[in-house]
């Protein structure tokens, strides 16, 4: 069904919220996803497959131990919305032309719009690798080489950040995106956990007037 | 010109002024008609296919100068029972869409399954928004019976109510799949903030108008007879209502940019004219023929509720200090507004001030109207953290955004009363007793100033040079705050320097600042949490944008004012 991007970026920050991320990081992961969907990738499909992986477990697991060094999580495997945002954090660094490599990260994709964030930021494309994959991106406009199956991986070993990147063969966002049901459904039941039980005294308490509005 | 400098975010960010802002020149509603009446707008009814029970659809049509858009109103018969203005509500007397062109009967068709329904359907990015309005039952019986009789409605009870139907919610940006904002920002009709909202109320008012009148012929052709035709005078002293709960208040504090963006044109507005060295005659004309029938409006606006009756009290004492002030001493040859303004600082109530501010703007169109352009924001750039700043610089700007909050004692259960949620019930924000209701695990982030206070606390035993990135890594749970507190640093409204979860919040003065900026009038509040409102009252209607005057409509006898050339 074709969606709107903001609905996609409210029920996103609703679902990542729902499976235990911090505010902040559930409004990168609504921003990350929308960004995809606007490129026609299934950013709706990587969030629900990230939020059921690390549902509810500990953000720290998942984080980078230090941001010196390859990064890698104490989990064995990385966040992309935690290793994303840190790399966005840290976007001078590449200005001054180190790369950022991080080790064993799930949803790669998902890293790719907080390069996207980081380009804006530099003034200069970043690139984003992984096993056969590089996307690169001026916060814009996304240059895409890779196989398909390789780009929505749920896993990568190893995988880089770089700037500055050259732009080629780039694609421009669109304004609508068709999400799979499955995990439009799948992020409502996350999003769901965020909503108040219905309860009477809610009903006439929390909202309202209290008044008839048959004046 | 005279120096002045806006006004200090600490002054005008605090709730109470926020909740006394009132609608002005540089509000959405007025820069629409303004814009459709110097653009020559044409308007349309191009439908109209209600059956004598008041059900059925209508179409009307604006045209501006490359596109059209028409609004798509379904007509309901709806039980008294499930008349509610609030957003659990599943049934209204009316509802909307505006469509981006010109409705195919195949569009109509498909909306009639989606639009009736709200939020239970689904609508395309061909759809700008989504609506609904519930009669005020009162006025909507006595105009119909009155016509139907073959007479004219009462002025008295039409003042009293102020309009015919009341919308409870109008909805856009990309809700229930209509098109996003971003992809009607760049046309210059949509480039102000709520434009497709303002113009969709706008046509709304018109469909009203034309329906009273329709159910009033039909009942007095029933009786063998024929209805009176509603005076035209009448019908444009009617507005559209607007009945409006907690979405807003969330709304002001999940679009930090935006609503620094829109408080930041008022506050440069009102700067440029304490800046000018002296007024002649024309504009002090302007400002006293308006300043007279803005006082005629003050003695228009009704209210139970004992907190806006003691504001409006306080309001029309502070119009007659104003009017003393005049008539004694006029206006200053030197810095005439600057000196009004000081003045004011020191003798009127903050309602009687910010009522001043947006009347001292109107003479000033020329000077002011350009900062239109500036209300709209793209969030993308203020997103991104900043994470080479450093721990010391954040210290810094937490203490000078929110200092207020670094003094609150929030161990104090009034500091933290209450808490903002979201109600499984058709999503509806509700605001609850953090310590009486099992809310606070489903507690939304709508506290920036406790919030900050934590990150504050947080922040104290690490090393001044150390990057925010480093302390983010440990602290997920603070980044948010630490984004709200960069755009604040660069955005100096962004934030509402206020505690939005005491025990003595009222969260009515974060919708009146909403609503001031999109024009409403005569604010009724219902509740602490619930307020009604007038739009569009003494607006002219479509035919009568082209003779009447687009812009100081607002005030009564409109047409006394010479036209803006």
């Amino acid at each position: 069904m074709s969606h709107s991007l903001n609905e996609i970026e409210a029920m996103s920050k609703r679902a990542a919220r729902g499976a235990g991320l911090a505010w902040g990081l559930a409004e990168e992961a609504a921003k990350g996803t929308r960004w995809l969907s606007a490129f026609s990738f299934p950013g709706t499909e990587m969030l629900a497959g990230l939020l059921a992986l690390n549902d509810r477990l500990p953000a720290v697991d998942f984080s980078p131990a230090t941001l010196t060094g390859r990064w890698s999580a104490p989990a064995g495997r990385m966040s992309p919305l935690i290793a994303g945002a840190a790399m966005s954090d840290c976007a001078i660094r590449m200005e001054a032309g180190q790369v950022i490599e991080m080790e064993n990260v799930s949803f790669p994709l998902l890293v790719v719009p907080f390069a996207g964030g980081a380009a804006l930021r530099l003034g200069v494309p970043v690139s984003v690798s992984w096993e056969g994959v590089k996307l690169t991106t001026d916060g814009q406009r996304l240059c895409v080489q890779g196989a398909r199956d390789a780009i929505l991986t749920m896993h990568a070993t190893q995988l880089s950040c770089a700037a500055p990147a050259a732009m080629t063969g780039q694609s421009e966002p669109v304004m609508r995106a068709d999400v799979d049901e499955a995990a439009w459904a799948k992020l409502g039941e996350f999003a769901h956990r965020t909503y108040a039980p219905a309860t009477e005294s809610s009903r006439l308490l929390g909202a309202g007037s209290g008044l008839s509005d048959n004046d | 010109m005279t120096e002045v400098s806006c006004r200090d975010p600490n002054l005008v960010m605090r709730l109470a002024r926020l909740g006394s802002i009132h609608q002005s020149r540089l509000s959405f509603m007025r820069i629409l008609t303004r814009r459709m009446a110097r653009e020559g707008w044409r308007f349309e009814q191009t439908a109209f296919e209600i059956n004598d029970q008041g059900v059925g659809h209508a179409v009307y049509t604006a045209h501006g100068p490359e596109r059209a858009y028409s609004l798509i109103a379904y007509a309901h018969d709806l039980p008294a029972e499930k008349r509610s203005d609030r957003v659990i509500a599943e049934a209204w007397d009316a509802t909307f869409t505006l469509f981006d062109g010109i409705p195919t009967g195949a569009d109509i068709e498909r909306l009639s399954q989606n639009i009736p329904v709200q939020e239970a359907g689904r609508v395309k990015g061909t759809e700008l928004s989504v609506s609904r309005a519930n009669r005020s039952v009162r006025l909507w019986e006595h105009v119909v019976s009155k016509l139907a009789a073959g007479e004219q409605p009462d002025a008295a009870q039409i003042d009293a109510v102020g309009y015919l139907m009341r919308t409870t919610a109008v909805y856009g940006s990309g809700k229930l799949g209509a098109a996003d904002r971003e992809m009607i920002a760049d046309r210059p009709e949509f480039r102000v903030p709520f434009q497709v909202e303002m113009l969709s109320v706008y046509l709304t008012r018109w469909f009203v108008r034309d329906l009273v009148q329709y159910m009033a012929d039909t009942r007095a052709k029933a009786l063998g007879a024929s209805a009176a035709k509603l005076d035209p005078d009448l019908a444009r002293s009617m507005g559209i209502g607007n009945s409006t709960g907690l979405g807003m208040a969330p709304f002001l504090l999940n679009h930090p940019v935006l609503f620094s963006n829109w408080v930041q044109v008022r506050e440069t507005a009102l700067q440029r004219v304490r800046g000018v060295a002296s007024a002649t005659a024309d504009e002090i004309a302007v400002f006293n023929d308006i300043f007279a029938r803005n006082k005629q409006s003050v003695a228009n606006w009704h209210s139970e509720h004992p907190v806006q009756l003691e504001k409006l009290a306080a309001l029309q004492a502070d119009v007659d200090l104003i009017s003393a002030k005049l008539e004694d001493e006029g206006l200053a040859q030197s810095s005439p507004w600057e000196s009004l303004y000081q003045w004011s600082t020191q003798s009127l109530t903050v309602e009687g001030q910010e009522w001043l501010v947006s009347l001292m703007l109107e003479p000033y169109g020329d000077l002011v109207d350009d900062l239109a352009d500036e209300m709209s924001a793209d969030n993308t750039a203020t997103f991104r953290i900043a994470g080479a700043m450093t721990v010391a610089r954040l210290r810094e700007v937490l203490q000078d955004v929110y200092g207020w909050a670094l003094k609150t004692d929030w161990s104090l259960a009034a500091n933290k009363a209450r808490a903002w949620y979201v109600s499984e019930e058709k999503l509806e924000p509700r605001l609850g007793e953090r310590f009486e209701e099992p809310i606070e695990e489903y507690e939304q982030p709508l506290a920036p100033g406790r919030d900050a206070t934590q990150l504050f606390a947080a922040l104290a035993h690490w090393p001044e040079e150390t990057p925010v990135a480093e302390f983010l890594l440990r602290h997920p749970e603070h980044r948010h705050s630490v984004r709200r507190a960069q755009i604040a640093n660069r955005a100096p409204y962004a934030e509402i320097r206020d505690n939005t979860i005491s025990e003595d919040v009222l969260p009515i003065d974060m919708l009146r600042c909403k609503l001031a900026f999109f024009g409403a009038m005569h604010f009724d509040p219902r509740s602490d949490r619930w307020v009604r409102i007038c739009m569009y009252g003494n607006a002219p209607y479509p035919e009568e944008l082209s003779t009447r005057d687009g812009d100081f409509w607002v005030y009564p006898d409109a047409q006394s004012v010479a036209k803006e050339g």
